[in-house]
């Protein structure tokens, strides 16, 4: 990818630790931790409607950073990701409803369970690549599928299970208002982790491995070790955002941890960009308002001349998915490096501004 | 240079995300009334799609009806229509849009198994009535007292047979079918349906009874909520020598294993739910379908004889203002069902307002009760407040199908080629350990 981040001149940096902060620029935390505090402040101000589309960006964009460290900055390809969402959001219903684990915990630990699902279905990563890992990890979406579907001790069945609101010391989090504010703290927690992730050792290892496995090796480098940890960490993170998913729909059923949802998250971080951390919380954003989006547009277009002149009816709600599928695919061919390419030359363009040439 | 179209791109962006923002704001304005919030469920697009769509047709037109003939006690009901695919996640989401704020609904219209019975602690705790399209037996049980461990469901109505006891009652009529067919030695009865909670509602109670009444129960047989090539499943079905059959799908994937089967030669006398036939189903079947059996909801089909098809007609008009169109009976049931929740909501608002616990109230008030105007067509039902099982008088009809089913539904039933015929009644005794079950 392109990098086009600029600095202003006379900014050296003049240790490998200043070099490497979460941060680039002191204004880049500013406005990060600004834009917390702002997000800390929407639930007095934003009605419901919009706060369940920041949580859902919140889950989603947790479990969407976990794909991207395994596809964008380890190179690896998993269309499995929303089983090992699914398995986090029946793991902590589970550990609630059946062991009596205060929902506080049951997250958390749903995710650990989730690790080792995830470890366990990351074995062959060691010694597949490409299409041969895509197919694979196309089993770990079926397999885990149908164990959801059938293991009726685990998740119900095909009834689905009921989860329990999260309470701590009494206090439920059981409306948007309040939920909100559970997930926005997971996210920061999450994000900061992936974040310092990519500063260590391993993180490094993760990317080596992407950029040239051989030379990876040749430097040191365990591959099996850091394929399948990688597969891990993705497991880790889609099992949490499964978990926070759960306590706030308060209902987890087997059918919507379908191939079209891992679809949706591969989307998300394609859109976002690969082997970006901002780019993935961009490209969920992209992902859960389009739809909002082309509702409203559908809304708008029924009813009107144009619906009746082109006989639409109720197959205008097919227009909704059939646009969402046109617009991707736009995105793609316009936009191949995604979002977060983007935002670095809007950025790039305001700081040059006049002269951008 | 690529600096400079980017911010050209930025800029078309910008833009574009300003008019979705206005957009969403209009919409949103367009939504505000002070009427009676009603939500409704539908299925338009999703597995069930196929019986989904005439169902909502009849429950948006019905409504529309009462708000354009007075509404509840003269004030309209703003009915908020979501199609949620028959995904029980995306139902419940939009319930817990429509059941926090300040325009908190008043009751809900609902639709499929899942969904509705995930529904069930949020809408009792919520005080919400939901008047479903799943007749899941487990939804009958008001209290949670009953023997087979079933959730309370203080909230939970539906109109008709629930799939347990139209079950039970097609059992007992398949065993008399059986004597009187002279068949030899014991019937083998089997379960079809997908592993879903809608067909597997009844599994455990039909099997039950079917045992009790002699038959022998193969292992169920499952095919999946949508179309396909079911020519295994039949092949099974031929093999095992099954004589009954119960289909717990919809009509829609109920068409692919008639027609299998007719193909294969297995000769079942199949008997479908009440969502797995309708004159649609026999047409696109054709002669597959001609003999099986299903549970009718209402006394008669659209070219019956009865007082109160003059308002069935005069709501069909809502959408069809021609009133040629030929409704399905399961058009006719949504009507019954939005009717039983019009009066259930005019008797709360005279005796004390608008509340979950008065309408709930409400539908205990009558025994054998038929909504005013629908006379003859909707069967009497009652309700008690430790008893949600409405009816438990099964009705058996026989999709009779003859030669060719190429013309309209509406032509095909006056020529007769598609004929409802009704068959017998089965009362269903109101046994207290089938409470709930």
């Amino acid at each position: 990818m392109a990098n086009v981040s600029i600095i202003p001149s006379g900014d050296f940096k003049t240790s490998y630790a200043a070099d490497t902060t979460i941060f680039p620029t002191k204004t880049s935390r500013n406005f990060a931790i600004l834009g917390v505090v702002l997000l800390l402040a929407c639930p007095a101000f934003l009605d419901r409607y919009w706060l369940s589309l920041l949580i859902q960006i919140g889950y989603l964009g947790i479990a969407a950073l976990g794909l991207n460290i395994l596809v964008g900055f380890t190179g690896q390809i998993s269309i499995g990701h929303s089983a090992f969402f699914g398995f986090g959001a029946f793991a902590s219903a589970w550990l609630n409803n059946s062991l009596g684990v205060p929902v506080a915990l049951a997250i958390p630990l749903a995710g650990v369970v989730t690790t080792g699902v995830g470890l366990i279905f990351g074995v062959p990563a060691a010694r597949l690549k490409g299409l041969y890992l895509a197919i694979a990890t196309l089993a770990a979406q079926y397999i885990l599928q149908d164990f959801f579907g059938r293991a009726d001790w685990f998740t119900g069945g095909s009834a689905g299970t009921i989860a329990e609101p999260l309470t701590i010391f009494g206090f439920a989090f059981d409306t948007d208002e309040r939920y909100f504010y559970v997930v926005l703290v997971a996210m920061v927690v999450m994000y900061i982790l992936g974040t310092n992730l990519m500063r260590t050792r391993d993180g490094r290892a993760l990317v080596a491995v992407r950029d040239h496995y051989l030379s990876a090796e040749i430097m040191g480098i365990n591959l099996t070790k850091y394929r399948t940890m990688s597969f891990g960490i993705s497991a880790f993170y889609a099992g949490i955002g499964g978990a926070l998913y759960a306590h706030y729909l308060q209902f987890v059923s087997v059918e919507n941890f379908t191939i079209l949802f891992s679809i949706q998250f591969l989307g998300m971080i394609i859109i976002g960009g690969l082997g970006s951390i901002m780019g993935t919380l961009m490209g969920t954003a992209f992902m859960v308002l389009l739809p909002e989006v082309m509702q409203a547009a559908t809304k708008l277009v029924s009813g009107t001349a144009v619906d009746t002149a082109l006989n639409l009816r109720e197959n205008i709600a097919f227009l909704r998915e059939m646009s969402i599928g046109l617009v991707i695919i736009l995105f793609l061919v316009f936009e191949p490096d995604g979002l977060a390419h983007r935002w670095k030359q809007i950025k790039a363009y305001w700081k040059l501004y006049p002269f951008s040439h | 240079m690529t600096i400079q179209t980017g911010s050209l791109q930025a800029g078309s962006l910008k833009t574009a995300l300003f008019a979705s923002a206005a957009i969403l704001m209009a919409t949103a304005a367009a939504a505000q009334a002070a009427d009676i919030p009603i939500g409704h469920l539908a299925d338009q697009s999703g597995g069930t799609s196929d019986v989904g769509v005439p169902y909502a047709q009849g429950v948006s037109d019905a409504l529309a009806y009462i708000n354009a003939h007075g509404g509840i006690n003269g004030t309209k009901m703003a009915v908020d229509s979501v199609d949620y695919g028959y995904q029980a996640p995306r139902a419940i989401s939009q319930y817990k849009k429509w059941s926090s704020g300040s325009d908190k609904i008043v009751a809900l219209q609902g639709w499929g198994t899942a969904d509705t019975e995930a529904l069930t602690g949020f809408v009792s705790k919520d005080e919400i009535p939901a008047y479903s399209g799943s007749y899941s037996g487990h939804l009958t049980d008001p209290t949670g007292k009953g023997p087979h461990g079933s959730k309370p469901a203080p909230y939970n109505f539906f109109y008709g047979p629930s799939y347990s006891d139209a079950l039970r009652g097609m059992l007992t009529w398949a065993a008399e079918d059986w004597k009187k067919k002279g068949g030899q030695g014991k019937p083998k009865y089997v379960h079809m349906g997908a592993n879903h909670p809608f067909p597997n509602a009844p599994k455990e109670a039909g099997e039950q009874i079917a045992k009790e009444l002699g038959f022998e129960v193969l292992p169920p047989v499952q095919f999946a909520l949508t179309p396909g090539d079911y020519s295994a499943q039949c092949l099974t079905l031929k093999e095992a020598g099954a004589n009954y059959a119960y289909l717990g799908n919809t009509a829609g994937s109920g068409i692919s294993v008639l027609k299998a089967c007719q193909t294969v030669g297995a000769k079942v006398q199949f008997m479908g739910n009440v969502w797995g036939m309708d004159e649609n189903a026999a047409k696109a079947a054709g002669s597959a379908a001609d003999g099986v059996v299903f549970p009718m909801r209402t006394a008669v089909t659209w070219t019956g004889d009865a007082p109160g098809m003059k308002l069935m007609k005069d709501i069909s008009k809502i959408s069809d203002p021609s009133g040629n169109a030929y409704r399905p009976v399961h058009y006719m049931a949504g009507v019954c069902t939005a009717y039983y929740m019009k009066e259930a909501l005019e008797w709360a608002g005279k005796n004390g307002g608008l509340s979950g616990p008065n309408i709930r109230k409400a539908m205990y008030q009558k025994k054998d009760w038929v909504p005013a105007g629908l006379e003859g067509v909707c069967i009497p039902s009652t309700w008690t407040e430790t008893d949600h099982r409405g009816m438990t008088a099964v009705n058996i009809y026989r999709a009779s199908v003859k030669g060719d089913t190429e013309a309209s539904v509406d032509e095909l039933v006056k020529s007769g080629a598609i004929k409802l015929e009704k068959v017998a009644t089965e009362d269903v005794p109101r046994k207290p350990e089938w409470l709930g079950w």
